[in-house]
């Protein structure tokens, strides 16, 4: 079975188990944050990768780390994962996990990198701008990300609208 | 006893058997003899001894003859022997002279290639040396432009992180929103 394949077995798998749990909206968005942070924090990554830290208590890792502030699922699903050796394919199989989401919705996708968190409203808002601006429904998926230093960069599938003031920046270095 | 008598007559002196009866010429029947005998014996040398004497004698000659042509030939090859020498030496001297032309020609060519490359090198040399000062130059010009510009970014990027207060990001979000609110389907841009 390749590495494809696997992702995206794991990713079906945990996409039912959510659906079946009646939490598919809260597990989704409670594991793409944890990916993104997976994504960030290289000291989460070892841990979670060391193959000679027992299953059993990187298990109990992801299970401190979570506890209280997750659905009971998305630590038992995270677990799963963990337990199955594929840590190193948390992110790919949450993305896949979310892409089937909201396909499953009719809506697509929409990563949203800020350098400070949105409020509910202006979720909302970009929400309805990124569906008028692609013509679809969007499933917004936020970011923090203090290195684009100000603005939004919003990916919609293959479209990237890029309003950061890193990338301003780096034009400008460019230019000089 | 016979001979003692004969002895004995000697020495009384009747008859000398050891004198002929004349001081010139021998007994008649001596050269009766002889003389049958010569012509017997010259007869038979000229018989026998005669052609093997003409053969040996033209042999000879023959032998001679050869002798003598072999000389002459010899003479004869000694004679082209020394008009090839001279003439050999003659075309060695012509050779030597030709030799020493070609030797001052390609001596002179050289000598003016030479020099023709050594002015083209020095030409070569003197225009990569200002290619490479106006080449230095340029790069100290690009160097210190990018230094600059890397200063420049630096700076404008830790003015820009100071102006970046909250009511600025909340601004800038909102601007993004209002921009992608703003856009068609088909032309997506912040």
């Amino acid at each position: 079975m390749s590495t494809d394949n696997r992702i995206d077995g794991y990713a079906r798998a945990l996409f039912e188990i959510a659906r079946a749990e009646g939490t598919l909206d809260e597990v989704e968005d409670e594991l793409f944050r944890f990916a993104r942070s997976y994504e960030s924090s290289e000291e989460l990554r070892k841990a979670l990768t060391d193959d000679t830290i027992p299953a059993a208590k990187r298990q109990s890792i992801v299970e401190d780390l979570l506890g209280g502030k997750a659905t009971p699922t998305t630590v038992q699903l995270i677990s799963l994962v963990v337990a199955g050796g594929r840590s190193r394919d948390l992110p790919a199989i949450i993305d896949r996990l979310v892409q089937r989401a909201a396909a499953s919705k009719d809506a697509e996708v929409a990563e949203v990198r800020t350098a400070v968190a949105l409020t509910d409203d202006q979720q909302d808002r970009l929400r309805a701008a990124l569906a008028n601006a692609t013509g679809r429904t969007v499933n917004l998926k936020v970011v923090v990300d203090p290195s684009v230093l100000g603005g939004i960069v919003a990916t919609v599938g293959d479209t990237v609208i890029d309003g950061t003031v890193r990338t301003r920046l780096d034009q400008l270095k460019s230019r000089l | 006893m016979k001979l003692f008598e004969l002895f004995i007559a000697a020495e009384e002196g009747e008859e000398h058997i050891d004198r002929t009866h004349h001081w010139l010429w021998p007994e008649g029947y001596e050269i009766y003899f002889g003389g049958i005998a010569s012509v017997m014996i010259f007869a038979l040398l000229y018989w026998k001894a005669w052609p093997l004497i003409k053969k040996g004698m033209a042999a000879r000659t023959a032998r001679i003859q050869d002798e003598l042509d072999a000389a002459k030939q010899a003479e004869d090859e000694a004679t082209a022997e020394a008009a090839r020498i001279r003439e050999a030496k003659g075309d060695i001297e012509s050779e030597r002279a030709r030799m020493l032309a070609e030797a001052d020609e390609r001596a002179t060519a050289l000598l003016t290639d030479g020099r023709a490359r050594l002015e083209r090198e020095i030409e070569d040399l003197e225009a990569k040396a200002v290619a490479d000062i106006a080449s230095a130059g340029s790069r100290s010009v690009d160097e210190m432009r990018g230094e600059i510009a890397r200063f420049a970014a630096s700076a404008a990027e830790r003015v820009v992180e100071g102006a970046l207060d909250d009511a600025t990001q909340q601004r800038l979000i909102e601007d993004f929103i209002a921009n992608v609110g703003a856009t068609s389907p088909q032309g997506a841009s912040a």
